[in-house]
C-alpha cells in the first residue's frame, strides 16, 4: 500500500517535465481505454447473444453520466493515439530524440485542435437528445427499466427518444 | 529492491534466448498504427458522424448487414484487445517485480484475451440482422 501511495505521488511529483506527463496520460488514457473496451465488447456481442439486454444497455449510455464519459474516452483515445504515433516515430528514430520536448508539446496541441470541437459538438448531441426526450413528457435522467427488456433472448419494439 | 537516499536499484535477470519482449514491443507500435485508423476511425464513425444519442438495435443491424463492417469490427476487436492486455501488463510488471505474482498475471490476461475475442468474434460472426425485426413506430419515453 505504501508502494502504491509511493508510485502515485512520484509519478506526479518526479521532474521529467512534458516527457513525464505525457508518459502519465499515455498510462492513464490506455487504462482508461482498456477498461472501456473491455465493457464495451462483452455488451456489444449481446446485441447476438442477448438481443433485449443490449437493447436496455444502449438505453442506459443515453444517461447524460454516460454521455460524459464518452466524451472522455474521445478524449483518451485521441491523445493515446497520436501520443503513440510520437512515441513510436521516436523509438525508430533516434536523431529525432532532440525533439522529445517539442513533439511532445506539438501532441497537446494536436489534440486540443482536434478533440474541443469534437467535444462541444458531442455535448450539444446530448443536449438536443435531452431536450428531445423533455419535449416528449420525459426525462433523459431516467433510468430505462430492465424488466421492460425480458426475455433478454428477444428484441423489444423499442426505440429510444429522438432515434 | 533496495532503496538508498532515493536512488532505487534492482536486478534484472536478462533472458537472451526469449525474443517475446522484442515481439511485444514491435506488436505494439504496428497495431497502434493499424488502431490509428480501426480505433480512431471507429470513434468518428459512430461517434462523430453518428452519435450514440440515435444507437438502436436496428442500426446495430444494418451495420452488420454488410461482410466489410463485420470484418472492420472484428480486426478492430482483435488489434485492441490484444494492444489493451499487452499494455496493461507492461503496467502492471513496471510495479509488480514477483515472478510468481507475473507469471500468473500473464496467464489470466492471456486466457480473458482469448475468451473475449472468440466470444466477441462468434458474435460478430453470428450476428443475423435478419433476426432483427425493424423499427417499430412506438417511441419510449423514459
Amino acid at each position: 500500500m505504501s508502494s502504491l501511495i509511493m508510485t502515485v505521488r512520484e509519478s506526479i511529483r518526479y521532474r521529467g517535465r512534458s516527457g513525464q506527463y505525457s508518459w502519465l496520460a499515455h498510462r492513464l488514457s490506455g487504462l482508461a481505454i482498456l477498461s472501456f473496451l473491455v465493457i464495451h465488447v462483452w455488451d456489444t456481442a449481446n446485441a447476438h447473444f442477448l438481443p433485449g439486454l443490449y437493447q436496455w444497455s444502449i438505453l442506459m449510455f443515453k444517461h447524460p453520466v454516460f454521455l460524459v464519459g464518452e466524451v472522455g474516452i474521445m478524449a483518451a483515445v485521441l491523445y493515446h493515439a497520436f501520443n503513440g504515433i510520437r512515441v513510436s516515430l521516436l523509438d525508430f528514430k533516434p536523431e529525432w530524440w532532440k525533439y522529445q520536448g517539442r513533439s511532445a508539446t506539438l501532441v497537446w496541441g494536436l489534440f486540443l485542435v482536434i478533440f474541443v470541437p469534437i467535444a462541444i459538438y458531442m455535448a450539444s448531441e446530448g443536449l438536443h437528445h435531452c431536450q428531445v426526450v423533455g419535449e416528449a413528457g420525459g426525462s433523459c435522467w431516467a433510468l430505462p427499466s430492465l424488466n421492460d427488456f425480458r426475455p433478454f433472448s428477444e428484441v423489444h419494439p423499442v426505440i429510444a427518444p429522438g432515434a | 529492491m533496495t532503496t538508498v537516499s532515493g536512488v532505487t536499484t534492482r536486478t534484472v535477470k536478462i533472458d537472451r534466448r526469449s525474443n517475446f519482449e522484442r515481439y511485444a514491443f514491435l506488436f505494439m507500435r504496428l497495431s497502434g498504427v493499424a488502431l490509428l485508423f480501426l480505433a480512431v476511425g471507429h470513434m468518428m464513425i459512430q461517434h462523430v458522424l453518428n452519435s450514440s444519442t440515435n444507437l438502436t438495435i436496428q442500426f446495430v443491424a444494418a451495420q452488420w448487414n454488410s461482410w466489410g463492417w463485420k470484418v472492420y469490427d472484428m480486426g478492430l476487436l482483435v488489434f485492441a484487445i490484444v494492444h489493451g492486455y499487452n499494455g496493461l501488463r507492461t503496467v502492471l510488471e513496471d510495479y509488480i517485480h514477483n515472478p510468481n505474482v507475473t507469471i500468473w498475471i500473464r496467464r489470466f490476461l492471456i486466457v480473458f484475451a482469448i475468451v473475449t475475442i472468440v466470444w466477441a468474434g462468434f458474435a460478430i460472426a453470428a450476428f443475423d440482422p435478419l433476426t432483427i425485426p425493424p423499427t417499430d413506430i412506438e417511441v419510449r419515453i423514459q
